[in-house]
Order: C-alpha cells, then structure tokens, then sequence
C-alpha cells in the first residue's frame, strides 16, 4: 500500500512542480536566464571560492564532477545557487509581466517580439561565455553543428532520402570561403600579398559565407542528378562516393595545401557572426520546410509516384532540397573553418558524418526543434564528459541506441516549429491561444 | 512541501559542511596534456599520457621543480581530443583558459597539433608538440615547439643510409597520396635521393589512398622495375599489409621505412616478415644505453609495455617544459608573464640532453636541431639501435 502511495506521490509532486511554472511565457524564462549568467558575471568567482571551488565551473560543473568527485557538493550548490535559484526566481516572480509585454508585444509587433527574444538569447550567450574562451568556442562549435545537423535534416529528415554527402558540402564550403578570405583579405605564404585591404574584410565576410555556400550548392548538383532516378540505399552509396571524392580532391590539390591542409584564415567567426548566421539559417529553413516546397519534400518521401500524380515536379523538388540543404552545409563549413582557422581534408571524413548523422537521429527527424535539440545535447554531452575519455564513447552511443529503442524517429521528431507560437503569452484562458 | 523544504536546507547546510573539509593550497604548477586518447590511434594517446604520468611523478618525488629558491610540485591536466581537430582546439582552449596551465604538451598529431598550436599561440601559451611533423604546427609561432625532428629531414638521412650502407642506386617508394606524413615524406625522400643518384633513379613511385588494404598491382610494378630497395613511409597499421604483401609477391629486397612505423604493435601485426628491417626513428628501445636505458626500463616496469618513440618524444617534450621552468628564473605567480617566461626559457634552451637525442632550439624556431637515429628490427622483433644519420 505505502509503495503504491510513493510511486504516485513522485509525478503529483513534478506535476505540481511544472503546475508552478506553467504560466511561464518563454519571454520570462529568458529573463531568468540572463539573470542567472548575470549572476554568474558578477558574484560567480567569489560564490565559487565560498563552496570551495578553485574557479568557476565552465560546464555546469561537469569537469570537477567527473575529475576530482571532492568537488561535487560545492559544484551542486553552485549550480542551484547561480544558475537554477535565480533563473526560476526571476521567471516566475516575472511570470506576470512578462506575460503582458509578450502578449502586448505578439499582439501587435510579432517581428519586435521576435528580435526581443532573440537578443535576450544572444545577451544569455553573449554573457555565459563571456566568462571563458572554453566556453566561447564551444557554443560556436555548436551553433555551426545546429546549422549542419538542420540543413542535413532537409534531405534525410523532410526528403526521406539517406545523404551522406554533408561532410562533402561542408569541405567544398569550407575550402571555398577560406580561399576567398585568404587571397583577398590575407597575406599568406601560399597566395602572396592581399589582394583588398584587410581592414575592410570583416564586413566582406558575408560574401566568403556565400562563396561558401554557393559552391557547396554546386558540388550537390552531383548528388542531385542522380538522386532523380535512385533511392535508398543507392543514393546513400552515391552520396557516400561524393564525400571521397570531395575529400580525395583536395587532398591531391596542392593549391589548397593538399593534405597538409590551409591555414591563417582571418579570425572572422566570432559570436554575433555566427549566432546570427545560425538563427537565419533556422529562419529560412523553417520556412522553406512550412511552405508548400517543404510539403512536396514530404509528399516525395512518402511516395514519390503519388506525388508525382499529384502535380508535383519530383525532379525539381529533389534538385531544390539538395542545393539549399548544401548551400547551408557550406555556410556551415566557411563559418568552422574560420573558426578552427586550419581545415585539411581529413576532418571531412566518416567520422564527421557519423556525428552529424547521429545528432540527426538523436533529435529527430522532419522536425527543426529536434535539429537543434539533437545538436545541442549531443554537443554539449560531448563536452561534459570529456573527462571520461573512452567512456564517453560507450556512454553517448548507448544513449542513441535508447533513444532509438524508444523513440525510433528521434526525441523530438515530427514536430512543427513556430515561433509565433513559442512567443505568445502563457496562461490566459483557451480563448486567445486557440484564435 | 514544507516537508521537502526542510530537506533540502539539511542537505544544503550538510553540503556546506562537507566542502569546507577540502581546503587546501599548495604550490603547483599545472601541465597540460592534450592527447589523442580515443579516436583513430588511441596508442598514441596512452603513450603520452604514460610518459607524462611518469615525469610528473618522478619531479614530486623529487619534492618539486625549484625556481628561484621555491619548489614547485606539477600536476598534470589532461584532455583527450578524440584525435578530431575541432576538439584538439577545444581541449587547448580549455586547458589554457580553464586549468589555467603553464605549458601544454602534444597533441601529437599534426591534423591536431596545427590548430591546437594556433590556439597555444594566440593565448600566449607554450606548448611543445612530440610527434607532430607539419612545418604549419610551428611556423611564424613562437610559442609552439616540437620535439622531434622534421620530415624533410628524415629523407636525407634514410637516402644517406641506403648508399652508406648498401652503395645501393635504385630506389622504389610506396606511400599514401592522401596521408600528409606519408606523402611529404615521399617526396622529401625522392628529391634528395635524385639529387644523389642522379634523376630516375627512384624507379618506382606508387601511390594508394588509405584504408587501402591491397597493394598487389603498385606492389608487382615496383618489383619488376629492378629496384634495390623499398622505402615506405607508412604508419604501423599499414606497414605489415604492405610487407607482407611484397614477401607474397617474391620480394626479398630490403625494405626501409619512417618513424611512423616505430610502435610495438608492428612486430605484432607483422610477425616474421618485418624482421631484419630498418628505419629512421627517434629512438631505438633495444640496445639503448644510459638515460633512455633507464627510462625504457622503468616505463616498462610501470606501464608493462616497451615505450615507443611517441612516450619517449613526449618524456623529452615535457623535460624540455621542466628545463624551461627550472630555467624561467622566478614563478610570478602571474600565469601570463610565468608563461612568457617559460617559453622564452624554453626558446633558449641548448643541448637539452634528451632520451631521443640532444636537442637544441635554434633562435627564431620551434624546431630542434638533432640528428636521426636508424633503427633495425631484430630477429627478436625488437627495435635495435643499429647507427646514427646526421645529414
């Protein structure tokens, strides 16, 4: 009897929990956010010196979890103190007017909403790696696994086809940009003198992402073609064959440093760069996937014949998702080529693929939230368990072979992404949410 | 609720407690690793972190490294970059921005090591790579410096040792187009081999690409082209594949090869067919004498395994980081200026009695002058020291 009570007492107890919080417009939990990272700025050093921490834990305390287990308590209060308490503070004492400005703000500017929530996510990240270069380069690196992980998901996820060609796209995107901003804005050894001012290259940027991308888009045009007449697994095979031969070519170009690589790309990928070409990526992938292209992607997946009876050019379709998916595999490519500031032709190999593949998996398919989820954890995870060396890589596949046991299109597939939805207010009665 | 308010501020006050327990302070300086522990060569990693492990260990014992009239104990911090260049950057940035150390050694790889040594670089940081060949790992960067020496390098001192010792004019070279180390390699050897032997005298020069496990048909061109020997700068995974191959094929010439095929799994992979080989290498486990003896000997003792060169370049590469601390004059405290001392200390550095040579850094450069040991695998299948090449 008393078991019976306990088991039930546990979910009445998370339900009443998550009953609390509710109300809570995204606007609000955005605000306990960047309060937490706030916290963290100004009184994080000396909070962790008083839970006997030598410095603040960079990743939530994972690294002096895992490494040295003495730290665990003090890590644990320093993560409730600093990020949970104030974050979950704030948004619920704020429950009430940020549900006013968001509902006064979605109710007549949707747009200024929008960029609202979007510059208190970029001053949360701006602020938390503010802190720390570690955790400057990781949310970089994982925004550009999102922009992969997104555009990957157009072909394998909205298409239904079986792509391996993304590591391919992002060598030639990679590659393409990095020529352009090292023979027009660089003095290298390899290229001889600059061929533009340097001082003007940051606001040229832009273009070498286009370059970038454009040449990706090119290079799909080999998948694409013959993507019209196979499918499956021969598709697979031949995008497969699309990376090698990406790979192989660059690695017997010695232009481009062959397989000893290129490096001295201009240190262009900073933050606001590439948060901002990640969220247009997410923008405009989102809307190609909601409108009526990103439907006949899914009528092709579904049945190719029938969507083809139905007045559905399957050619053109397929040709579209190829070349906008690589375009964004390419952005994706300039974008971690000027971060890492080296490429060579080995990072774009098997193993790339496995990981893009796996946080696709991971997330989920046919769906931009489970993109980003997938991208995010899988990153993130990635990271915190670094200490665990070996471990780490039977602890992150067993996780997918879960996931894939009991959610086998991944955490969060097939779900829509609306973001006039995700910023509307909480907690008003059925009559303003279901207009 | 009220119940579970209660708990958790018992838990709390109890965690308070327990931290408080765990002060302590002493004088250390950090040493970061930044190693291939998992990922393609997995050896590599283990290898270096052996190496290290035992350095640090042995400075402790010692009570400290003393600079300026205070010892310093070290203490290792070490990150696994999963042999993939995003995370070699990561593991650098992490090592220098978070463990805050003095100095990192590795990673050994060059796909790894150049942008690693970018970010070193860009902090400020000295960091001395063991194993890492690529010219880019170094230049125009003073603060990374390698342990080992060059590939353009050991193509001399192989082609120095084939006429030496063989008189012999026709060489074949067998490598992999699409693998840095091998190819630069390759090509070094060829140039300097035509340069002496007049031009063609490499008679065969065939390529494959990696994970290629059959090498018959370049195999069969280079046997019918009448070379004398073959060189083959390829890694120790691939080394047993191609040699067993060409003994198949009828081959019973001398077979040479690089530093890369310097790692206990060789003779394993390879049984019989490599015995009597040679190669150029760092250092030769079999056959040493003094110091790199007495290391051999106590890293096997621990580990239970025979170093290979990449424990023993990592043992000298974080020596080198000891002289330069020893030789930085006065730990500040600071850890940039410390750190600018330590590289300036370590840029100075001359005839640094090293298990794998005497290494001198010349100014402006990151790259040691020392010369290339030639290695012969005996019919033990161990690794004897057989002479030295100094082009």
């Amino acid at each position: 009897m008393s078991t019976s009570n306990n088991t039930q007492s546990l979910p009445r107890r998370f339900g009443r929990l998550r009953r609390f919080f509710q109300e809570v417009p995204l606007l609000g939990w955005l605000l306990g956010a960047l309060t937490a990272v706030l916290a963290e700025q100004f009184v994080g050093l000396d909070l962790a010196h008083l839970v006997e921490l030598p410095r603040i834990p960079v990743l939530f305390g994972f690294e002096n979890a895992l490494k040295k287990p003495e730290l665990i308590p003090g890590t644990v209060l320093y993560v409730l103190l600093v990020y949970l308490a104030p974050a979950l503070l704030v948004a619920r004492l704020l429950q009430l007017p940020s549900n006013r400005l968001a509902g006064f703000l979605a109710g007549r500017w949707p747009a200024v909403s929008i960029v609202l929530h979007l510059a208190l996510l970029y001053a949360v990240l701006h602020i938390w790696s503010d802190i720390n270069d570690y955790r400057m380069i990781v949310v970089k690196i994982t925004l550009i696994a999102v922009m992969l992980t997104l555009s990957l998901n157009v072909i394998n996820g909205y298409m239904g086809e079986f792509s391996c060609s993304h590591p391919g796209f992002m060598a030639l995107g990679a590659y393409a940009g990095s020529v352009v901003t090292i023979v027009l804005f660089t003095n290298s050894s390899m290229y001889g003198k600059a061929l533009l001012p340097p001082a003007i290259g940051p606001y040229l940027y832009p273009l070498a992402l286009i370059v970038g991308g454009c040449a990706a888009a090119v290079g799909a045009l080999a998948v694409a073609i013959p993507s019209f007449r196979t499918r499956g697994d021969y598709l697979a095979i031949i995008s497969l064959a699309f990376t090698f031969i990406v790979k192989s070519l660059i690695e017997n170009l010695e232009i481009v440093g062959g397989p000893r690589g290129m490096r001295g790309q201009p240190d262009w990928s900073n933050l606001p760069t590439v948060f901002v070409c990640t969220v247009v990526c997410v923008a405009v992938i989102n809307n190609f996937v909601r409108s009526t292209y990103g439907l006949a992607l899914n009528a092709v997946r579904d049945n190719e014949m029938a969507a083809d009876a139905m007045t559905i050019n399957t050619q053109r379709t397929k040709m579209i998702a190829f070349l906008f998916a690589a375009f964004w595999a390419g952005v994706a490519g300039v974008l971690f080529a000027h971060v890492l500031r080296y490429v060579n032709p080995g990072t774009f190999g098997l193993q790339q693929l496995a990981e893009v593949l796996a946080m696709m998996y991971f997330g989920g398919l046919n769906s931009v939230y489970g993109s980003i989820v997938g991208a995010v954890s899988i990153n993130l995870l990635s990271e915190m368990l670094r200490p665990l060396e070996i471990w780490k890589w039977i602890f992150i596949p067993l996780l997918l072979i879960l996931v894939m046991i009991f959610r086998p299109t991944g955490l969060i597939a097939f779900r829509d992404f609306d973001p006039v939805r995700l910023i509307q207010p909480k907690g008003r009665p059925k009559s303003n949410a279901q207009s | 609720m009220r119940k579970m308010v209660i708990v958790s501020a018992v838990l709390l006050t109890g965690i308070l407690m327990v931290t408080g327990a765990f002060a302590q302070k002493a004088a250390t300086l950090k040493i970061g690793i930044n190693a291939e522990i998992t990922g393609d060569i997995p050896k590599v990693g283990e290898a270096t972190k052996f190496a290290a492990q035992m350095y640090v260990e042995d400075v402790n014992k010692a009570g400290g490294i003393e600079v300026g009239g205070k010892k310093y104990l070290l203490e290792l911090a070490v990150e696994d970059n999963e042999a993939k260049a995003e995370s070699a950057a990561k593991a650098a940035t992490k090592l220098v921005t978070v463990d805050e150390v003095i100095a990192i050694v590795g990673p050994q790889a060059s796909k790894q090591a150049v942008p690693a040594g970018e970010v070193s670089n860009n902090y400020k940081t000295p960091m001395i790579t063991g194993w890492s060949t690529n010219p880019n790992t170094t230049k125009d960067r003073p603060y990374v410096f390698r342990a080992c020496f060059l590939d353009d390098f050991q193509g001399p001192a192989l082609s120095i040792f084939a006429k030496d010792e063989y008189k012999f004019t026709k060489a074949a070279v067998l490598y992999d187009v699409a693998s840095d180390y091998p190819k630069g390699l390759a090509e070094f050897f060829k140039k300097d081999w035509e340069k002496k032997n007049g031009p063609g005298s490499v008679v065969a020069y065939e390529s494959f690409t990696t994970k290629d496990t059959d090498f018959s048909s370049q195999l069969t061109k280079i046997i019918n082209s009448g070379a004398e020997f073959l060189f083959t700068p390829q890694y120790y995974n691939e080394v047993p594949l191609i040699v067993q191959q060409a003994k198949q094929l009828g081959w019973k010439k001398p077979i040479l090869g690089s530093d890369s095929w310097a790692s206990d799994e060789l003779v394993k992979l390879c049984g019989k067919d490599c015995l009597g080989s040679y190669f150029v290498s760092h250092y030769a486990s079999a056959g040493a004498k003094g110091a790199t003896k007495e290391f051999i000997d106590r890293y096997k003792a621990k580990f239970g395994n025979i170093p290979d060169d990449v424990a023993a370049l990592t043992w000298d590469a974080i020596g080198l980081i000891g002289q330069g601390i020893k030789n930085a004059g006065k730990i500040t405290g600071d850890i940039k200026k410390d750190r600018e001392a330590v590289r300036n200390a370590i840029a100075g550095i001359k005839n640094f009695p090293g298990i794998t040579g005497t290494i001198t850094f010349p100014p402006n450069s990151g790259d040691p002058v020392k010369c290339a040991n030639i290695v012969k695998i005996n019919d033990k299948g161990e690794f004897e020291f057989y002479k030295t090449a100094c082009p």
